[in-house]
């Protein structure tokens, strides 16, 4: 469970964070949270698709590391294999919190990610935050600001029934079967289908541009695939 | 051809039958009218329904979070029979309504009977009786509408799905709304109906006249009259008391089955919706009077932990049976108005569903089509009805309760086909070949749950120990399901409450 407590500069002042990656750190992920704002990042590596939250509410898109629970794809010792890490990665231990109208940071204290001797300095020897403590904070800012973007896109997309669920069937090399459930992605021919009104309304509100950014990151499907056949091997 | 039709009433049947039609044929030419008398209450029992319920309802378009939010429903996930095999405090089981875990690939009452003999037999092979036992629901807040997790139906308020219905059949499937009385028909030359005459709307013609007019059967029983088939000598409950008692707090648990508790002289059904229990005892007249199944009804309440103080129960009184015939000439019968036998199994609804879907895919396009159609669709219903009492009998023959006329009586006056299933299963479970129709009232698991459940035992005369691993995977199967469902499933309340405040989501 994690332990999340506002971020101080008393309690918090001698506080390392390790930057490193690894399936010690939390990292074996099947996947993260992403939003609109960091959809052209993200699909220039990973396939964007979209799950249910858990409360029944709703659906946010997602960036795929894996097939199963607990596989990260892209995790290689150490070492993240991608040009670029989604945001809700890189943000650990710190997190977003609200107070009233305040966004403040916070930080999982129970997080491995947090040390005493090893890693980046939060907070300068007199109390001032550390250059790697303003990257966090303006990173935090940028996830929360994306994060306001998505139910809009949702909505816009569950209005035009432009979701649809999926199954993907995957044959590796060595013969095994693979299946893929769970997830939604965008239904092109619904999409083909929209009238000039919709595919307006969509443009105007900025969501045809994530769509599309959505259906180009599923050619990374291939390459996933290509990374499981690779660790099988 | 056959463009204009006109149904008379508008209960749950009428409205179904009116949704169903015209959902299908959105966009076609054809003109449904329904008639509902504005003198006349729908005689709002059935409320619980099967599985085939979600069919229909997606069929007609409507979405099943609405449906939550404005008819009082839960979900039922099968019945549960007390004192109906030998009438002591611990005789109980379940009908479920998903399939056994490894049902039409391996032998399962056998390898029951020879490895678990102990344990109940839809408690082994299925996860559904231990759901209802803690009171879960068949979904999560994240699976879809109409979609299960377990396979269910509904409980719901009848007064209040009929107006659910017609609101639904008048905004958005364009169906024509008469409210007013039929008093007269009158008939071309060769007896089909040509229009029926009301109080204040003048005739109404028609191609097809379909009767949704309930017991009183206006236009197959009084204009035509087609004979009715009483079946009073094979399953004698004619009379019901029925009553709406309230849960002792606004979060009581809400039941996930029908539960059916036997009687001196019939049973009682007990039926939980968010707001309120629906209880009644069906009786047969002939073994009791009113006083005393008001009697029998009042302890049940007070036993299960229910007020002693309850509103006066509603009498209601039926001749079990059906028509001879449900479609005459240009006028068929759905609903109550082609028969009733009573509300176990809760066969009502799904009937009138059937009907209306029959009569929805079979729409014959000329009057010369529609004698075809009429011939075939009495062939299937004949043969339903046929079975729906087969199907309740069983429940009445097997039981071993010696303690009234009653059920001594019921040991009688068994139908010829139903004797001769039961001759076959003493030596061999009911299979796929008794019941080999493709659209079947009944599965036959339904019939291996209740021959079963009630204690009957076959003695299988070429046993298959190589079946025993392969039955064995299937009991663990159905353990493990058991064991995940009830860590992942919610509570009735839970789920019932997010629906109604958030909707369940279409896909």
């Amino acid at each position: 469970m994690p332990n999340i407590v506002l971020l101080n500069n008393v309690d918090h002042k001698d506080l390392r964070v390790i930057t490193r990656h690894g399936a010690q750190f939390g990292d074996r992920q099947m996947w993260a949270t992403t939003f609109p704002a960091e959809f052209r990042d993200v699909q220039a590596c990973y396939p964007i698709v979209f799950r249910k939250t858990t409360d029944g509410l709703g659906f946010e898109p997602v960036a795929l590391f894996g097939f199963q629970e607990e596989e990260n794809l892209f995790l290689d010792g150490q070492r993240w294999d991608a040009p670029y890490v989604p945001l809700m990665i890189e943000r650990q231990p710190f997190l977003i919190g609200v107070n009233g109208s305040e966004l403040m940071v916070h930080i999982d204290a129970d997080s491995p990610r947090v040390s005493r001797d090893e890693g980046e300095p939060v907070f300068l020897p007199l109390g001032g935050n550390s250059e790697f403590l303003e990257r966090a904070s303006s990173m935090l800012l940028s996830i929360h600001q994306g994060l306001q973007a998505t139910p809009a896109l949702l909505s816009a997309l569950l209005q035009h029934e432009l979701l649809e669920s999926f199954v993907l069937d995957v044959e590796l090399n060595d013969g095994s079967q693979n299946r893929l459930v769970g997830f939604y992605t965008i239904n092109e021919d619904k999409l083909a289908a929209l009238d000039a009104d919709a595919v307006a309304a969509l443009h105007r509100a900025g969501h045809l541009h994530s769509i599309y950014m959505v259906l180009a990151s599923l050619s990374n499907f291939r390459m996933l695939i290509d990374r499981k056949n690779a660790a099988h091997a | 051809m056959v463009r204009r039709i006109v149904i008379v009433g508008g209960g749950s049947a009428g409205w179904l039958t009116a949704g169903l039609i015209a959902a299908d044929h959105q966009g076609s030419s054809l003109h449904i009218t329904l008639i509902e008398s504005p003198d006349i209450a729908p005689i709002g029992v059935g409320e619980g329904t099967w599985p085939s319920m979600r069919d229909t309802l997606r069929r007609i378009g409507v979405s099943e979070s609405d449906f939550f939010r404005e008819c009082d429903a839960s979900f039922k996930q099968g019945s549960r029979f007390n004192r109906w095999a030998n009438g002591t405090d611990n005789d109980y089981y379940f009908h479920p309504f998903v399939l056994p875990q490894g049902h039409g690939e391996v032998n399962l009452p056998e390898q029951w009977q020879a490895q678990h003999p102990g344990i109940p037999f839809a408690d082994l092979v299925s996860y559904q009786p231990h759901l209802c036992v803690n009171g879960r629901a068949p979904k999560q807040v994240v699976t879809p509408e109409f979609s299960s997790v377990a396979n269910y139906g509904y409980h719901l308020d009848a007064g209040k799905f009929g107006v659910f219905l017609r609101k639904h059949c008048l905004e958005k499937l364009g169906v024509h709304y008469v409210p007013d009385n039929v008093v007269g028909i009158s008939s071309h030359d060769n007896g089909d109906i040509a229009a029926l005459h009301t109080q204040s709307h003048g005739a109404l013609e028609g191609d097809l006249f379909i009767d949704c007019t309930g017991m009183q059967s206006l236009l197959l029983g009084k204009h035509y009259a087609v004979p009715f088939l009483s079946q009073k000598h094979v399953l004698y409950n004619d009379s019901a008391l029925a009553v709406q008692i309230p849960y002792p707090d606004d979060n009581h648990p809400i039941a996930s089955q029908t539960s059916s508790t036997a009687q001196s002289a019939g049973w009682i059904w007990d039926i939980g919706l968010p707001t309120r229990r629906g209880v009644g005892h069906v009786y047969s007249s002939a073994h009791i009077g009113d006083e005393q199944a008001e009697a029998e009804l009042r302890r049940y309440i007070v036993d299960t932990g229910g007020p002693r103080d309850i509103p006066s129960p509603r009498k209601l009184s039926f001749n079990p049976g059906y028509r001879e015939r449900f479609w005459h000439r240009n006028c068929v019968a759905i609903g109550l108005s082609a028969g009733f036998i009573e509300p176990l199994e809760a066969s009502a609804l799904a009937l009138a569903e059937m009907s209306a879907a029959m009569v929805s895919d079979e729409l014959p396009a000329t009057r010369a089509a529609m004698d075809i159609v009429a011939a075939r669709f009495n062939e299937a219903f004949t043969y339903r009805w046929e079975r729906v009492i087969d199907f309740l009998k069983l429940h009445y023959v097997l039981s071993q309760r010696r303690d009234s006329d009653y059920w001594r009586d019921n040991t009688a006056a068994v139908p010829d086909r139903l004797n001769d299933l039961l001759t076959l299963w003493r030596h061999r479970a009911p299979s796929r070949n008794d019941f080999n129709r493709i659209e079947e009232v009944f599965p036959w698991a339904s019939y291996q749950y209740v021959l079963y459940g009630m204690g009957f035992r076959s003695e299988f005369m070429n046993p298959q120990p190589r079946q025993a691993a392969l039955a064995d995977g299937y009991f663990r199967e159905a353990a493990e399901l058991t064991h995940k469902m009830l860590g992942g499933l919610p509570d009735n309340r839970t789920l019932i409450h997010h629906i109604k405040r958030h909707g369940l989501q279409k896909i």
